[in-house]
C-alpha cells in the first residue's frame, strides 16, 4: 500500500511536468542507432525534437537522472499489423484485407489509435510501426503506412510508405507463374506514364490494354500503386525464404531497379553473398529457426549472425504484433549466438527508419523527433522494461490495458473485483 | 526402497486392485538411455529446481543418477571433470504443453496429426500413435536444455485424447523414446475452439453451454463403463464364466482411467469463469484436473486453482490470438505461484517449437514481471516453473525435474545464469548420457535433416 501511494504521490509530480518544454535526460548510457559504441551522455529535449546530445551540462525544466541506464530510440516496427487488427481469430475486429482492390490496397484509414496493442507495445519500447496488410491475390500488391504509436485521434503517419508481396510457401501455384506475373506486372509498370493516369477512363484504358492487368481485373487504384512503386522507387517488402527463389528476385530487382527487402528469408545463409552484392536488407525473425515449410529448411539459429558478417542490414519481426516489442527478445538471442550487439540495436531503431525513408527518427541525434526509451536494464534482455518512453518529445504514460488488469487482480481486496478501479 | 521400486510396487497394487486384466498396457516404454559416463561437474552456480540456489557447488552423476551435490567433492580417477566455474546448472528442462512430432516441421498437412477432428470427444486416440518420431525440432528443443517433454493433442476437441511424455531422445520408434511408467494424460479443451470447429458444422457443440453438456455427457458414460467393469470384477469366477464381459471400449477405457486417478487431465482453457466450471464438473464426476493448460486468465482465479491444488501451466506474455486470449497479465504465473501463501503451482509451458527452446527466458520475464508487481520471488524459485512443477504435473517427478540425489541425472550446464537471454545451454544430459554438447559439436540429427539441402551435408551444419 505504502507503495502504491508512493507512486501515485511520484505520479502528481509527474503529471505536472509532462507539459514542460524541455525536458533533460542526464548521464545516460547511449546507443544513438549509428554508433558503434555507447557514450554516456546528456540528452535535451526541446518540445518534439532533440535539441542537443552532448556531455556538456545542461538545464531544463524536467531533469531524469538516467546514471546507469541504457538510452536507446524508439524501436520501430518494421512488421506489423498494429492499429488494424485487434483480436487475431476475429474477424470483425480484422481490417487487413480487401475483397475489391489488390495491389492498390491501403490499410491507412483503417488505423485504430485506441487499439489496445499500442499503450501495451509503446510500453515495451515500441514507438512507431509500419502496419502492413495481410496480403492480397496478387503477388505483388497491399500498401503499408508507417504509425507514431502515441495513441492519438489525430494521427501521425506516413501513408503508403511501402508495398508488400509473397513468392513461394503455401500456395498450389507453381512459382513459376508467381515469377511471371510478378515480371508481367512490373513490365506493365515500367510502362505507364504519368499522363496516363490523370482520368479513371484513360486508367482503364491501359488496364485493357494489358493483358495481365486485365486478366487480374486491376482497379485504377491498382494501377497508380504500381506507377508510384517504379517511379517513386517505393519500398517493396517480399516474403519468401528459399534460397532458388531468393536469387530470382535479385534478377527482378535489377531489371526493374525495385528498392527491394526481403522478409522471412530463412535461407538466405546460402545466398548471403549474392543479397550482400545486391544490396538488399532483410527483416528476419531471428528466434525463429523451425524449418516451417520446405522453403525454409536452412532455418538456423546462427543465421543472423551469419548475415550480419557478410554486410548485410538487418531488420527484425515477430510475427505476433500483439507483442511486437519482442523483438528485443529475438535481437537478444541473434546477439546470445554471434550478432554484434550494436547492429542488433540498429536493427529495431535506426536501419528501419533508414530502409523505409522514415525522416529524422531512428537516432538519437541532434534535429530529430524525440522517440526516445529509457531503459531499467539491458533492452535487449526481454525481462527489461523501459522506465520512460518519449515520442515526439512527449513523456508517454506507461499504463496498458495490462497494466490496469494487473493492478486490479492484486490491489484492493477490500472491494469486490469489478468494483476495484 | 528406492523410489522407482516403490512406484514400481504401487503400480503392482494397482494392479491387484482393479484387475485390469481387461485393459492390457500395449505400447510399453521400450526406452534405453545413451551410454552413460561418470560425471563430476565441479564449482558451478546450480538452480537445483527446489527452489535452492546453490553458489560454487559441484554435482556428481553416477550410475545415470545424481549421487551426491555438495562443496568441495573429491576428485578421483573414476570420474570426468567438468569445470563449470562461471557457469550455472539445472535440472533438465520440462515443456508439460508440446506438440513437437504431431504437429513437426515442415507444418505440412501430411504430417499434421495433432486433432482428430471428427467428433467432439475422441478419449480413444492416443498422440503417441501421431507422434513422427523423425521430426527435426526435437534436437532443438534440446539446445534449449528440454531433457523431456509431454506431447498432448489439439484442441478442436471438448475431450481430444491421451498425452504422451518423452524423453528429449530422438529414436526410431516412439516406445523406444516413452518417459519410462510416466501416465498417460487427457486433453480436454474448454471454449473457442471446440465450440468454432464443431458449430461450424452445425452440430454440437456450437456454445459454451454446449460444451459444458458434453463433457458431462461423456463422464456419465464412463462412470456407467467403470461401474460395469467394477461389478463384473467383484463376480466370483463361475459368475464370471457365465457372465458376459463387458465389451471394451476404447474411448471409455481413457475415461475410465481419469475416473481411477491412472490418467492425468490436461485441460486448456483461457477464461477464468469457465476454468471455475471445469472445477465442478471435475468435482462432479470426482477426478482431478492435474493442470490448466493457457489459462490467460489464471489469475483471476488464482486461489480457486491453488485451493484445488491444480497448476497453472502457462505462457510468459502471450495475447490477443483470440478473445478468450485478450485479457492478458505478465504477473500471471508470479500471481498463480504466489496464491494462497505461496502455494500456487505455476508452469511456463511453450505450446510451441521456438518457445521450448527458451524456457528459461520465458521464465525470466515471467519472473520480472511478478516482481514488478511487487512479489519477493526467487530466480531459484521461478525455476521450478520449468523444472520440477512440470515434471510433477507429468507424474515423473519421483524420476526427474530436480537436483536430488537418487533422481535422474537429467542436467543441463548454461554458459550464464539462464535467466539471462545470453545464457546457452551448452552440455544436456539425459540419464547420465552426453545428448549435447555445444563446444564440440554434439547433437542429433534427424533423418529429415540428412542430406535434404546438401546431400553430403546435415541440415544444420554449415
Amino acid at each position: 500500500m505504502f507503495i502504491k501511494l508512493f507512486k501515485t504521490f511520484f505520479l502528481l509530480i509527474f503529471v505536472g511536468t509532462l507539459y514542460s518544454d524541455t525536458t533533460l535526460i542526464k548521464n545516460a548510457t547511449i546507443y544513438d542507432g549509428v554508433k558503434n559504441i555507447p557514450f554516456v551522455g546528456n540528452i535535451l529535449i526541446e518540445n518534439e525534437i532533440i535539441k542537443r546530445v552532448s556531455s556538456a551540462n545542461m538545464q531544463a525544466d524536467f531533469v531524469i537522472d538516467a546514471s546507469g541506464m541504457i538510452v536507446t530510440p524508439g524501436i520501430i516496427g518494421t512488421d506489423t499489423n498494429i492499429g488494424i487488427v485487434e483480436i487475431g481469430a476475429l474477424s470483425v475486429t480484422r481490417d487487413d484485407s480487401s475483397e475489391i482492390y489488390t495491389i492498390g490496397f491501403s490499410i491507412h484509414d483503417a488505423f485504430n489509435p485506441k487499439s489496445t496493442l499500442i499503450p501495451w507495445n509503446r510500453s515495451n519500447g515500441v514507438t512507431s510501426a509500419l502496419s502492413l496488410p495481410l496480403g492480397t491475390s496478387s503477388p505483388i500488391g497491399g500498401l503499408g503506412s508507417y504509425f507514431l504509436l502515441d495513441g492519438e485521434l489525430d494521427i501521425t503517419s506516413n501513408k503508403d510508405v511501402v508495398m508488400i508481396g509473397n513468392v513461394g510457401g503455401s500456395s498450389n501455384k507453381s512459382r513459376a507463374e508467381t515469377f511471371a506475373v510478378m515480371d508481367d506486372l512490373l513490365s506493365f509498370a515500367s510502362s505507364i506514364n504519368a499522363r496516363d493516369l490523370s482520368n479513371d477512363a484513360d486508367i482503364a484504358d491501359l488496364i485493357e490494354a494489358s493483358p495481365i492487368a486485365d486478366f487480374m481485373e486491376l482497379h485504377p487504384r491498382d494501377v497508380k500503386a504500381l506507377f508510384k512503386l517504379i517511379n517513386d522507387n517505393l519500398p517493396l517488402i517480399i516474403s519468401t525464404h528459399r534460397a532458388s527463389d531468393i536469387l530470382k528476385l535479385i534478377e527482378l530487382k535489377e531489371k526493374y531497379n525495385l528498392n527491394l527487402i526481403i522478409k522471412g528469408a530463412q535461407d538466405a545463409s546460402l545466398v548471403a553473398s549474392q543479397i550482400a552484392e545486391s544490396n538488399i536488407p532483410l527483416i528476419i525473425n531471428p528466434i525463429n529457426n523451425i524449418p516451417e515449410s520446405f522453403d525454409e529448411l536452412a532455418s538456423n539459429i546462427q543465421m543472423a549472425s551469419r548475415l550480419e558478417k557478410k554486410g548485410i542490414n538487418l531488420m527484425f519481426n515477430t510475427p505476433r504484433s500483439h507483442n511486437f516489442h519482442l523483438v528485443r527478445q529475438g535481437a537478444g538471442v541473434a546477439v546470445a549466438n554471434g550478432m554484434s550487439y550494436e547492429a542488433a540495436i540498429k536493427g529495431i531503431t535506426s536501419t528501419p527508419a533508414n530502409v523505409f525513408n522514415i525522416d529524422q527518427r531512428g537516432e538519437i541525434k541532434a534535429g530529430y523527433f524525440a522517440d526516445i526509451v529509457i531503459w531499467d536494464a539491458d533492452p535487449l534482455e526481454p525481462s527489461s522494461m523501459p522506465e520512460y518512453v518519449f515520442i515526439n518529445g512527449k513523456n508517454i504514460d506507461l499504463t496498458s490495458r495490462s497494466s490496469r488488469l494487473r493492478d486490479r487482480y492484486t490491489t484492493q481486496p477490500e472491494k469486490p473485483n469489478t468494483y476495484r478501479n | 526402497m528406492t523410489n522407482s521400486a516403490k512406484h514400481s510396487f504401487l503400480f503392482a497394487l494397482l494392479f491387484l486392485c482393479f484387475n485390469i486384466a481387461l485393459i492390457a498396457k500395449p505400447f510399453e516404454s521400450t526406452y534405453k538411455p545413451l551410454p552413460s559416463i561418470n560425471v563430476l561437474i565441479k564449482n558451478a552456480n546450480i538452480y537445483d529446481g527446489e527452489g535452492n540456489e546453490l553458489l560454487q557447488t559441484d554435482l556428481l552423476i553416477k550410475d545415470r543418477k545424481i549421487e551426491a551435490i555438495g562443496k568441495d567433492l573429491p576428485v578421483t580417477n573414476d570420474f570426468e571433470v567438468i569445470d563449470a566455474s562461471g557457469k550455472w546448472v539445472t535440472p533438465g528442462i520440462i515443456d508439460i504443453h508440446s506438440h513437437m512430432g504431431v504437429y513437426p516441421a515442415p507444418g505440412v498437412r501430411t504430417s499434421s496429426d495433432g486433432n482428430e477432428a471428427t467428433s467432439p470427444v475422441t478419449a480413444d486416440v492416443w498422440a503417441e500413435h501421431s507422434m513422427w518420431v523423425q521430426d527435426p525440432q526435437y534436437t532443438l528443443a534440446l539446445s534449449g536444455g528440454v531433457t523431456a517433454f509431454h506431447v498432448l493433442p489439439g484442441s478442436a476437441n471438448l475431450i481430444g485424447g491421451r498425452g504422451v511424455t518423452v524423453k528429449n531422445l530422438q529414436r526410431v520408434t516412439i516406445n523406444s523414446m516413452k518417459f519410462p511408467d510416466a501416465p498417460h494424460s487427457l486433453k480436454m479443451a474448454c471454449g473457442e475452439n471446440p465450440k468454432r470447429v464443431y458449430g461450424n458444422r452445425q452440430q454440437a457443440p456450437s456454445t459454451r453451454m454446449g460444451n459444458i453438456a458434453g463433457y458431462r455427457k461423456a463422464w456419465i458414460e464412463a462412470e456407467a463403463y467403470l461401474n460395469r467393469l467394477n461389478e463384473y470384477e467383484t463376480k466370483s469366477d463361475e459368475a464370471k464364466e457365465m457372465g458376459y464381459k463387458p465389451t471394451r471400449d476404447l474411448e471409455l477405457d481413457t475415461l475410465a482411467g481419469v475416473l481411477r486417478g491412472e490418467i492425468l487431465v490436461h485441460n486448456h482453457c483461457y477464461r477464468a469463469d469457465e476454468m471455475a466450471s471445469m472445477i465442478d464438473v471435475a468435482k462432479e464426476f470426482g477426478y482431478k484436473i492435474t493442470a490448466f493448460h493457457h489459462g490467460v486468465e489464471a489469475y483471476k482465479i488464482a486461489d480457486l486453482l491453488a485451493e484445488n491444488n491444480i497448476c497453472g501451466a502457462l505462457w510468459a506474455d502471450w495475447w490477443g490470438f483470440k478473445h478468450e486470449a485478450y485479457d492478458m497479465v505478465q504477473a500471471n504465473i508470479a500471481i498463480v505461484d504466489q496464491a494462497k501463501g505461496g502455494t500456487g503451482c505455476a508452469i511456463v509451458h511453450s505450446d510451441d517449437a521456438i518457445g521450448i527452446q527458451h524456457l528459461n527466458q520465458e521464465a525470466s520475464k515471467a519472473l520480472s514481471a511478478g516482481i514488478r508487481a511487487g512479489y519477493d520471488i526467487s530466480k531459484a524459485r521461478a525455476m521450478n516453473w520449468i523444472t520440477s512443477n512440470p515434471a510433477k504435473a507429468a507424474g515423473i517427478y519421483d524420476q526427474t525435474g530436480s537436483l536430488k540425489v537418487g533422481k535422474n541425472a537429467d542436467v543441463v550446464i548454461w554458459s550464464k545464469n539462464p535467466f539471462s537471454v545470453y545464457a546457452l545451454a551448452e552440455t544436456v544430459f539425459i540419464d547420465g548420457g552426453m545428448a549435447y554438447d555445444r563446444e564440440s559439436g554434439f547433437y542429433p540429427s534427424s533423418d529429415f535433416d540428412v542430406g535434404i539441402i546438401n546431400a553430403n551435408k546435415n541440415r544444420l551444419e554449415e
